[in-house]
């Protein structure tokens, strides 16, 4: 034990000194820590922003580095995590989600250098910015989608928990529906977590069984649940965040992709001219279907309920949300 | 509103649901009337469904089949079980500490599993899971035939053994020494009795139920592994047992009324009964609350329950 003492106190001032070493290397760099509420294959939200993430720092390997947490969920951890990337010397700390809001803000207040991004959240700081999704817009469309496709006259929409942009976009999706079919019947159910596949698969077999065959889920691990429904009963589903045909080529009639990327882009402008950290009013980053961060996946109408007539709508109606020639919802 | 509650296709879709969402209950359940009856409150199974239930799917997904898929699975339960009957009954650790860290260990443990044999993907890995059984004539009823004859093999496993697990623990010489073992360990010792296997035998066995209902997650109800698929089932296994005072025909009752209230509550929301859905998402856990209320009256706990065994101590 004697013996190892100095090859351990050599080994301590090694990593001391590396340690000490390395930011200076990469000072001209960007070191963002991106802390995601899920895993980044959820085929949903967190997978959007990975890849849009990933993505960015692939076309701008000399501008930032990327260090991704995966699996942040509950508000007790995220707190910590946010404070141990800034201790740790990060430049920018992104908090994916509306369960960021609290802590996002707090810790941002008491590192006034680093710069956080809080995604799809409330409230700001000098040094932090909110992005966000426009889902009302989106939400619209499908509902627009869902009501000109059903043949029963009644749609279905599945959420996790209620609040934020989900609430917006299940309005959204409301509205949208009873453009098409103001008598239109209309089902909806928050699973009340993001997470909760099983409850989401049932309720979408309920929703099938009541005579419902469009569902729209407004995403995470609950839009699996509703996908394997629809496969199971044979009927459609329409999905979010990230293009979900693949998960059931028969049944995924339609859906919204994110392009997080489109926001990071103009976010990541504003910190290197240094316009980022700045007191007063800032305006929520927004992807929507103008910048095209928000875009509808391809029409897959393989049972064949849209006419010309139907496909003819909804392209009007969306190039209508490109112009935001659309009053949507407004959702205090 | 009230006549969409009371037409029949509401009420098969229920009862359906009902069924459904019972099983993974009563599996585990069915396990931890055998645990607690030995003595041991075992609250790691909601940490052993989880390992049961990627490890069962992973056998799949490499090509395993189904079958061996679900024995991998109850295996795996088991074999992860043994560590809490080392810790409980070996080590004599506090059992509900020990329960808990199972649990942390098994959320870490199955993500990370999952990672490493699939990675990262840009869609998740799936099986094709076992489908719902054909019965020729009977799943053809109406109505009936929906509710009770359109479900997969394994749910009709579980109910069948309601009885065998009865059986079991009242009238074989192993379900004798179980309760032996749990009402009074010092006289089972004293008339030869190895308290030790006993209580082993009783949490493996605990952990292969645990790690049936866990396979039958991924493999059967869904068709895919995610990181909160067991959702509180296991929780929810274990005070099933107690409001079903110990019982596995009671504990199965236990098990419908909570697959029911789950069942129910996504129904009525989508229906739109003008209720928050913050309030119907309570539904199912106010209603094992008042379960529990009415049950605990007559709650009888073994003896010896969750008290550890030494023979030398007094």
């Amino acid at each position: 034990m004697k013996k190892s003492l100095p090859f351990v106190s050599l080994m301590f001032v090694l990593i001391l000194f590396f340690s000490c070493l390395s930011p200076a290397l990469a000072a001209d760099k960007f070191k963002v820590a991106l802390v995601l509420p899920g895993k980044a294959d959820d085929v949903s939200f967190n997978q959007a922003m990975y890849r849009g993430a990933m993505e960015y720092a692939e076309l701008n390997p000399d501008l930032i580095s990327l260090k991704v947490v995966e699996g942040v969920y509950d508000v007790a951890d995220i707190d910590p995590t946010l404070r141990d990337y800034a201790d740790a010397g990060y430049d920018v700390v992104i908090g994916h989600g509306y369960q960021f809001s609290e802590p996002v803000n707090t810790v941002a207040a008491q590192y006034p250098e680093v710069a956080f991004l809080l995604g799809c959240g409330v409230g700001y700081q000098p040094n932090s910015q909110i992005y966000d999704v426009q889902l009302e817009a989106g939400g619209y469309l499908m509902g627009v989608v869902a009501a000109l496709a059903t043949q029963s006259g009644k749609v279905g929409v599945i959420g996790g928990g209620e609040g934020s942009e989900i609430t917006r976009g299940h309005e959204g999706f409301k509205a949208g529906a009873k453009f098409v079919n103001p008598d239109i019947d209309i089902q909806e159910v928050y699973t009340g977590d993001w997470n909760d596949t099983t409850g989401a698969y049932e309720a979408a077999i309920g929703m099938y069984d009541s005579g419902v065959d469009v569902i729209w889920h407004s995403g995470d691990g609950i839009g699996l649940g509703v996908v394997q429904a629809a496969e199971e009963k044979d009927l459609y589903v329409l999905g979010n965040v990230e293009d979900q045909v693949t998960l059931a080529p028969k049944n995924v009639l339609s859906g919204l992709q994110y392009e997080w990327g489109n926001a990071l882009e103009r976010i990541f402008t504003s910190i290197q001219d240094g316009t980022f950290i700045r007191e007063g009013e800032k305006e929520t980053i927004m992807i929507n279907v103008m910048n095209g961060g928000l875009s509808m996946t391809e029409l897959n109408d393989v049972k064949g309920w849209l006419t010309t007539d139907d496909i003819a709508v909804i392209e009007d109606v969306y190039a209508k949300l490109g112009e935001n020639a659309i009053e949507l919802p407004e959702v205090p | 509103m009230l006549s969409e509650i009371l037409s029949i296709g509401f009420l098969t879709s229920l009862l359906a649901g009902t069924i459904r969402l019972a099983t993974p209950i009563l599996m585990p359940a069915l396990g931890q009337i055998y645990t607690q009856r030995a003595g041991i409150l075992n609250l790691g199974v909601e940490g052993t469904m989880l390992m049961a239930s990627i490890i069962g799917f992973a056998t799949v997904a490499s090509g395993g089949g189904l079958w061996m898929g679900f024995l991998v699975g109850i295996l795996a339960g088991a074999i992860f079980s043994l560590l809490m009957a080392w810790l409980s009954v070996t080590l004599r650790v506090n059992q509900v500490i020990a329960g808990i860290g199972m649990n942390v260990l098994a959320t870490g443990l199955a993500a990370y599993v999952y990672r490493l044999l699939f990675g990262i993907r840009a869609l998740p890995a799936k099986i094709t899971s076992f489908q719902a059984v054909d019965l020729p004539g009977l799943s053809d009823i109406p109505c009936i035939g929906t509710v009770f004859f359109q479900h997969n093999v394994l749910v009709y496993l579980a109910f069948a053994l309601v009885p065998f697990t009865w059986f079991v623990l009242e009238k074989t010489m192993f379900g004798l020494k179980i309760k032996m073992v749990g009402e009074h360990p010092r006289a089972a010792d004293s008339k030869g009795i190895s308290v030790t296997w006993i209580r082993y035998a009783a949490i493996v066995i605990g952990g292969a139920y645990a790690g049936a209902g866990g396979v039958f997650m991924t493999i059967a109800y869904l068709n895919m592994f995610t990181e909160s698929v067991i959702g509180g089932f296991g929780y929810i296994a274990v005070s099933v047992v107690i409001f079903g005072r110990f019982d596995p025909y009671k504990a199965m009752s236990g098990a419908l009324l909570f697959g029911f209230a789950s069942a129910l509550q996504v129904r009525l929301q989508a229906l739109g009964s003008g209720i928050p859905s913050q309030l119907l998402l309570m539904l199912p856990y106010l209603m094992t609350i008042a379960a529990l209320i009415f049950a605990s009256k007559k709650a009888e706990f073994p003896s010896a329950y969750a008290i550890p065994y030494s023979r030398m101590e007094r």
